[in-house]
């Protein structure tokens, strides 16, 4: 790979990267060796954001305290997101030894990250499943969620002046809101307006602020959709999370892919509200879907680095009616990856991104089979 | 292998409100501080006995180096934790009577 061609590959010391890799793969391997799926996900993430391929399963051994000597003077952000590595590499294994935990913890210690993904890690690890999650909610939403609204903040008609958003709180009825969506079937088919509206009808979803509706909040990761181009099946939605939390400038972020992975990965966490538990097929472990995370992480970095904004605070509703491709361009939405369209990476309106209810209710509305 | 370690107290109130209050403040506390030991509580009334309750807080290791039980001791010992046990004592009636359990089989998913 020519790393100067893919936005989103900074330049990297190759032996740097092998020297991080040996540190992550040290602290998150249980007494077995690294699993496959924590191999393949962290080599997947190493390649997409360096562009250098890294054999995790053979790297040697690298304490904490020598870890901490190769990228103890980058800056927090940079060491943050390398725990962050370290935490999705425990998140993805079930159970969480104790002794992996306890290691990750001792490693975010000597490089200085005080983070409260490692606390949940830990809680997992524990089996303290209801306190990982008032941790989780709390920590890594609520509190960063009522922090935000720096930037452009605005989830759609009648909010200005109200207090920001509550992340999980359920759907309200909002007939100004669900007009405001129904009016974007009138938008020409290329803006943002028109998809994400036809996105909700093809598909049977009812429209925000309508009966059955998706709550406000959660509604702005339905333009993300559209922008980003991910289906709407559990591989949509966690390559869509994996983008909206790397594109967060807060680290705090990676409460998405933390929650997603807990939903339908390992099951940790039962329900959000608005999404609930579907291990039936565990979703990082679907062949290529470690390639599709990682590429969704690349391109969530792109876009941090371009806006530095979270992705939920974008007014989109004042973006509606401009064409997709000038709000991707306008936002550095890099293209996908070949990596992650040849793993299975589909768009938006591809029947494989949806799941079988979905492609049925398309089926109905095209007015043919499948 | 862990193992986790459960302490029981026996109570006796009028009413269990106030208690459930003071537990649910305890667990948004302890979600968002330094992990220790401590895995969550639960507040049981016997259906046979009306006013008699049972409280369950269970432990588990967080370091390897230290167990379940050592963990309780010393979550035990917090400051915090010596209010919170005393807030709910005013509400009970009589003498509470704690006991402890290693735990040997726990149901998982």
């Amino acid at each position: 790979m020519d790393p100067a061609a893919v936005p989103g590959i900074d330049e990297h010391d190759i032996a740097e990267v092998h020297l991080v890799a040996r540190g992550i793969a040290t602290a998150v391997a249980p007494e077995s060796g690294l699993s496959d799926v924590q191999a393949d996900l962290l080599e997947a993430i190493a390649s997409a954001l360096t562009g250098v391929d890294v054999d995790y399963r053979s790297c040697e051994p690298l304490g904490a305290a020598d870890l901490a000597a190769v990228i103890g003077d980058r800056d927090l952000d940079y060491r943050q997101r390398i725990v962050h590595h370290m935490v999705l590499g425990e998140l993805v294994l079930r159970p969480i030894p104790t002794v992996v935990a306890h290691r990750v913890a001792q490693y975010a210690e000597a490089l200085g990250v005080k983070d409260d993904f490692v606390r949940v890690a830990r809680r997992y690890a524990q089996g303290a499943y209801g306190l990982a999650w008032k941790d989780l909610s709390r920590n890594g939403f609520v509190d960063h969620v009522q922090a935000g609204g720096e930037g452009e903040i605005s989830q759609g008609p009648g909010r200005a002046g109200k207090a920001g958003p509550a992340p999980f709180d359920p759907a309200e009825l909002d007939p100004e809101l669900a007009a405001t969506w129904r009016g974007f079937a009138e938008l020409p088919p290329d803006t943002l307006g028109f998809r994400v509206w036809d996105m909700y009808d093809s598909r049977g979803f009812e429209l925000p602020g309508a009966p059955g509706g998706a709550p406000r909040y959660l509604a702005q990761h339905d333009f993300v959709h559209v922008i980003a181009d991910y289906g709407t099946n559990l591989k949509g939605e966690l390559e869509v999370f994996s983008f909206i939390g790397r594109a967060d400038p807060d680290p705090k972020g990676f409460a998405w892919l933390a929650t997603l992975t807990g939903l339908f990965e390992t099951g940790y966490i039962p329900t959000t509200g608005f999404f609930d538990r579907d291990v039936r097929e565990r979703v990082i472990q679907v062949p290529g879907m470690h390639r599709r995370v990682a590429d969704a992480i690349r391109r969530g970095k792109v876009v941090c680095q371009h806006n530095n904004l979270d992705l939920f605070e974008v007014d989109y509703y004042a973006r509606a009616a401009q064409p997709v491709d000038e709000v991707r361009e306008d936002l550095a939405v890099p293209p996908k990856g070949d990596s992650a369209i040849d793993a299975g990476s589909v768009g938006l309106d591809d029947l494989e991104g949806m799941s079988e209810i979905q492609r049925q209710v398309v089926a109905q509305r095209r007015g043919g089979s499948q | 292998m862990n193992k986790n370690f459960s302490q029981t107290i026996s109570i006796r109130c009028d009413d269990p409100a106030p208690i459930i209050a003071l537990l649910e403040q305890w667990d948004i506390d302890q979600a968002s501080c330094d992990i220790m030991g401590y895995m969550g509580i639960r507040l049981l009334a016997d259906r046979d006995d009306p006013g008699a309750y049972i409280v369950i807080a269970d432990f588990g290791v967080v370091d390897p180096d230290v167990s379940a039980a050592d963990e309780a001791a010393r979550n035990n010992d917090r400051p915090e934790t010596q209010a919170t046990s005393a807030a709910m004592m005013s509400h009970c009636i009589g003498e509470p009577v704690f006991r402890n359990y290693d735990e040997l089989y726990r149901t998982d998913f």
